[in-house]
């Protein structure tokens, strides 16, 4: 395999040369006993797909991508066994003789596994779970105690943790990735604003040079609530990297995760060679890969023009672009046409479908001929990323304008900030993480500017695209790990019809797994969720992990607890008390046998007597004044002889 | 002022409301206007609709076994035979009260000629005692809600969605639906606990509010049965063909996840897949509730729990003035006007401290 095969070249502009990587440092490490080189300042899956490794198994017969969504746990080898120290791939740094191991069940293993594609993990998706996270099940191993939590290290989050630390409150900042800065660089800047990657770079300078911030990055926070919330960390302090799950407790919550972007529903779109625009960006940007030399931008908003023009300045040949919007308008557009990419305004494509073991992708435009192209870039719109929000109980409601679940309400000691709290331009997500602590200290608000060019010279994001369905590959409600798929519209069999079954009617509400806002906002894409009915259902579907404290059970009552008579049994005989029966054979009697005044009865409406329950040698009765002296219990469909007794005095 | 007014509008979302509205215009010939939502296909349950709970007197398990006939017959008519199926529940309790109450439901239940057998002890845990009902029937909501739909419209049930409403004190509604004139009705009636929550100021003396939760778990091992219900803390468990254990029953969210993971997960971590915290009404005594607030006002339908729908054909007599003598004597006999105190109709009900208020 050809090192860093899919690496863009040393020389590349300098927006794409990789500014997380050091290229005078290569490293090598090991994973699943194959030996990967990278460079210094690489992750584990950064490095992987600069390898070529862009598949992470099969799902239902159809390769799958390997994506910074859906990638695996590892775990280092020999420790497979303990879960415990498992590490996610996309925020664990490739490091100099690592050895580690992919999580999750392989297609083959001991010698078969010599004979997979250099370019797949393996993994067979099929299987319940495959991609869990095994940190989510697990309790937290330590707690740190703060004033405020910064959820998010864009610059809405850095900025929120600069106004706490400039308050005079201790702060810990925790971000996901490996890094601060977040992802405002794709999407540019407006008149009278400096480069993204200056604002994100001074912004987190700042950060990390104050004294009360502590920033832990490669921590991904999955459970909260208020005053506290759980995160994932990749350990780097000890001679071992590892992963940690900490509880981090504070008064007051910034939450500041942005948003994520869409993806459109169509056949193949999680194919390897698929990629999201903001990955693609991620890639380019962060580590200098760039897989393929060919293109293929799908989109319904406008940062991904921005994208194509810089691949093409990184010497990636890109042909057209397809929009499903039917006149979109944006300076990145009158770029990409400047730079000669064909644009088919109000299109979309059909189907992609993988054309040969060595890559490369054909993609269905309704044509006769499909395009053929190494990677297919789209873009399905941007959604606030509002799942914590969600687990910490705050509501929300699908807006049909912006198309996408917007937050409204109030969490005690919980504040929005940024993208997740809805805005757009980089200024507005600035200056909203300085409002969520005014907010959160119950200080005066000011007015948030937030300077949205006019939609004449600058086109809202369209729907997300929804292509007819295919009898292609797979098309999947969202990436990530849960791998929904859409609902099939197949007809029914036969005995199906004669029995009038329903058809995928268990769809989302006996799915048993949680659904993403991805997969929620396709649902209402696809007409499966009611735009009303949306924010309700993201709410009650997102993953919980419960932050409580198991309770303990409060003792039963013992019988001698027990009223004589329970409540159910008042009122049941006329003028009834309680007696003694005595079997004429030596038995016991269970509770609940009814009583009659001859065998021939059998109608329990019509009984005089119930047993309550055993004491000592005798059974308790409540029977009717009026039943005779010998009787018939009736236990458990056995006729018994009986005969009453008054109790002692 | 309307142009005509209608005989009933029924607030509610469950099929008990649907099959109700749809008896009383088809079989009693009563113009029907329904107000309710269609959710079950993508919203977390949070009932069910069996034909067995925890019911220990006679007169209703034989108002339930007659229920069971005509609403099957009926159902098998409108939502085919995929709406419903026959399953084998079990009732389990760890305290003495609710064991003793499951033992007289089994001998009851033999009595009335449903096979009942104790549950085997390792299937349950240690200290825990159980009974297998056979053949109780169990509807599919997510089948059933848009067949019921369609026959709602096929009998002249309108179906609104009022801006607002406003009921009167001798149980008339006025419903404000964006025309020209509001729509009247001259009873209104609150068939699910959500509707009498919404409509009801003031909930009378036998009615309390209560927070329920419904989680819904990832796959995991199979539960000793489809359907279980934890008696002793009104648990309902349901296990899907995917392994999710939908569950829900009284308590917040963190109080009921904690109680769900101790009853699932003794030595496995259970991992959510949804949840939701919501209101609901219970009744003091354990039965149901019926009849209109002070003698006069909305009709209610309160504390049926999952078997609601099969008392719907009953129901649906009862208001049209054409029940049979012996429902007329049950349902008499649960007013909602009635003290929980000296109640002769109580049925077996938990104690939850945690949740409930007066």
């Amino acid at each position: 395999m050809k090192p860093h095969a899919n690496r863009l070249p040393p020389d590349t502009v300098r927006l794409f040369a990789g500014t997380q990587v050091d290229r005078t440092r290569p490293i090598w490490f090991r994973l699943d006993g194959r030996q990967y080189s990278a460079f210094w300042g690489d992750t584990v899956l950064s490095a992987l797909i600069a390898a070529r490794v862009d598949t992470l198994g099969t799902h239902n017969g159809s390769p799958l991508g390997l994506t910074l969504q859906s990638a695996p746990a590892i775990v280092a080898a020999g420790a497979s066994a303990e879960r415990v120290t498992a590490l996610s791939m996309a925020r664990t740094p490739a490091l100099e003789n690592l050895d580690l191991v992919t999580l999750g069940p392989r297609r083959a293993k001991g010698l078969g596994q010599l004979f997979f594609s250099g370019r797949s993990l393996g993994l067979a998706l099929d299987a319940q779970g495959a991609l869990d996270e095994p940190w989510r099940k697990q309790s937290a191993r330590s707690q740190v105690s703060t004033d405020l939590i910064v959820v998010g290290g864009g610059v809405a989050g850095l900025a929120a943790a600069l106004a706490g630390a400039r308050s005079g409150l201790g702060v810990v900042l925790l971000e996901a990735q490996l890094h601060l800065g977040g992802h405002s660089g794709l999407f540019g800047r407006q008149d009278g604003e400096d480069a993204p990657e200056d604002s994100m770079a001074r912004l987190a300078q700042d950060v990390r040079s104050h004294a009360a911030i502590q920033v832990v990055t490669g921590a991904h926070v999955f459970a909260l609530r208020p005053g506290k919330v759980r995160a994932h960390v990749t350990d780097l302090s000890e001679v071992t990297t590892k992963g940690a799950v900490t509880d981090f407790t504070a008064p007051r919550i910034v939450l500041a995760t942005g948003t994520f972007e869409r993806l459109p529903v169509f056949g193949g779109n999680r194919l390897p060679g698929v990629v999201g625009a903001l990955e693609a960006f991620e890639l380019a940007f962060r580590y200098g890969i760039w897989p393929g030399q060919k293109a293929l931008v799908a989109t319904s908003s406008s940062p991904a023009y921005r994208l194509a023009v810089l691949a093409r300045d990184a010497q990636v040949s890109i042909d057209r672009m397809l929009d499903s919007r039917p006149h979109p308008a944006s300076r990145f557009i009158e770029f990409s046409k400047a730079y000669g990419i064909r644009q088919f305004p109000g299109t979309w494509l059909g189907h992609a479908e993988t054309v040969s073991r060595g890559g490369g992708l054909a993609v269905h435009l309704g044509e006769d001929v499909p395009v053929a192209t190494d990677r297919l870039v789209v873009s399905g719109g941007w959604q606030p990323d509002l799942t914590l929000w969600h687990l910490g109980g705050g509501p929300s409601a699908w807006s049909t304008e912006r198309n996408r679940l917007e937050p409204f309400g109030q969490i005690e000691g919980v504040a929005l900030a940024g993208g997740a709290a809805g805005y757009f331009t980089r200024l507005g997500c600035i200056q909203s993480g300085a409002d969520a602590v005014d907010q959160l200290l119950g200080r005066p608000r000011r007015p948030i500017e937030d300077p949205l060019i006019d939609p004449l010279y600058e086109s809202a994001d369209g729907p997300s695209p929804i292509s007819p369905a295919t009898e292609g590959p797979p098309s999947y409600l969202d990436g990530g790990h849960s791998l929904l798929e859409r609902p099939q519209d197949k007809p029914p069999t036969v005995l199906a019809r004669f029995l009038r079954m329903p058809k995928n009617l268990d769809v989302l509400a006996q799915a048993p797994q949680p659904l993403t806002l991805g997969e929620v906002a396709a649902g209402v894409d696809l007409g499966l969720i009611p735009p009303p009915s949306a924010g309700i259902i993201a709410a009650e579907r997102v993953a919980l992990v419960p932050l409580a404290t198991p309770g303990e059970a409060s003792p039963a009552p013992a019988h001698a607890d027990l009223p004589l008579v329970p409540a159910y049994l008042q009122g049941r005989f006329q003028e009834a008390r309680v007696r003694r029966v005595l079997p004429i054979e030596a038995r016991t009697l269970d509770t609940g046998a009814l009583i009659f005044s001859t065998p021939d009865e059998r109608n329990p409406l019509l009984a005089v007597g119930v047993v309550i329950r055993q004491q000592g040698p005798f059974a308790l009765a409540l029977v009717s004044a009026s039943a005779p002296k010998a009787v018939i219990v009736r236990d458990s469909g056995r006729e018994v002889p009986s005969r009453l007794e008054e109790l002692p005095e | 002022m309307s142009e005509a007014v209608a005989d009933f509008v029924l607030f509610g979302s469950t099929p008990l409301a649907r099959l109700l509205a749809g008896l009383l215009a088809a079989e009693h010939k009563r113009t029907v206007i329904f107000v309710g939502e269609s959710q079950a296909a993508y919203r977390l349950p949070r009932g069910t609709d069996l034909s067995l709970a925890p019911i220990s007197r006679p007169e209703t398990w034989q108002m339930l076994r007659d229920g069971v006939g005509e609403t099957t017959r009926l159902l098998s008519r409108i939502g085919g035979r995929g709406s419903w199926s026959r399953t084998d529940p079990i009732l389990f309790a760890d305290g003495e009260a609710g064991k003793e109450a499951i033992a007289h439901m089994r001998q009851m239940a033999i009595s009335f000629g449903i096979a009942a057998e104790r549950a085997t002890p390792s299937l349950l845990g240690a200290g825990r005692t159980g009974t297998l009902f056979r053949d109780a029937v169990r509807l599919h909501r997510p089948v059933l809600e848009p067949r019921l739909d369609a026959w709602l419209e096929q009998v002249g049930v309108r179906r609104v969605s009022p801006q607002s409403v406003e009921i009167a004190a001798d149980g008339g509604a006025m419903l404000d639906v964006g025309e020209d004139h509001p729509l009247a009705a001259r009873q209104t009636i609150l068939a699910d606990d959500a509707s009498i929550l919404a409509h009801l100021a003031e909930l009378p003396g036998l009615l309390h509010r209560q927070t329920m939760s419904s989680i819904l778990t990832r796959p995991t091992h199979p539960i000793a049965a489809p359907v279980m219900v934890h008696v002793d803390a009104a648990m309902t468990l349901e296990q899907g063909k995917g392994g999710g254990v939908s569950a829900w029953g009284p308590g917040d969210l963190a109080e009921f996840s904690s109680r769900l993971h101790q009853l699932l997960g003794a030595n496995r971590r259970v991992e959510q897949a949804g949840q939701t915290s919501y209101q609901s009404v219970s009744t003091g005594d354990g039965a149901p509730a019926f009849g209109r607030l002070g003698g006069s006002g909305a009709d209610v339908i309160a504390g049926l729990g999952a078997l609601g729908v099969y008392f719907a054909p009953s129901l649906a007599r009862w208001l049209s003035g054409a029940s049979r003598s012996e429902e007329e004597l049950w349902f008499a006999a649960r007013l909602v006007e009635r003290e929980a105190a000296s109640s002769t109709v109580a049925e077996f009900a938990p104690q939850h401290d945690a949740g409930s208020a007066q």
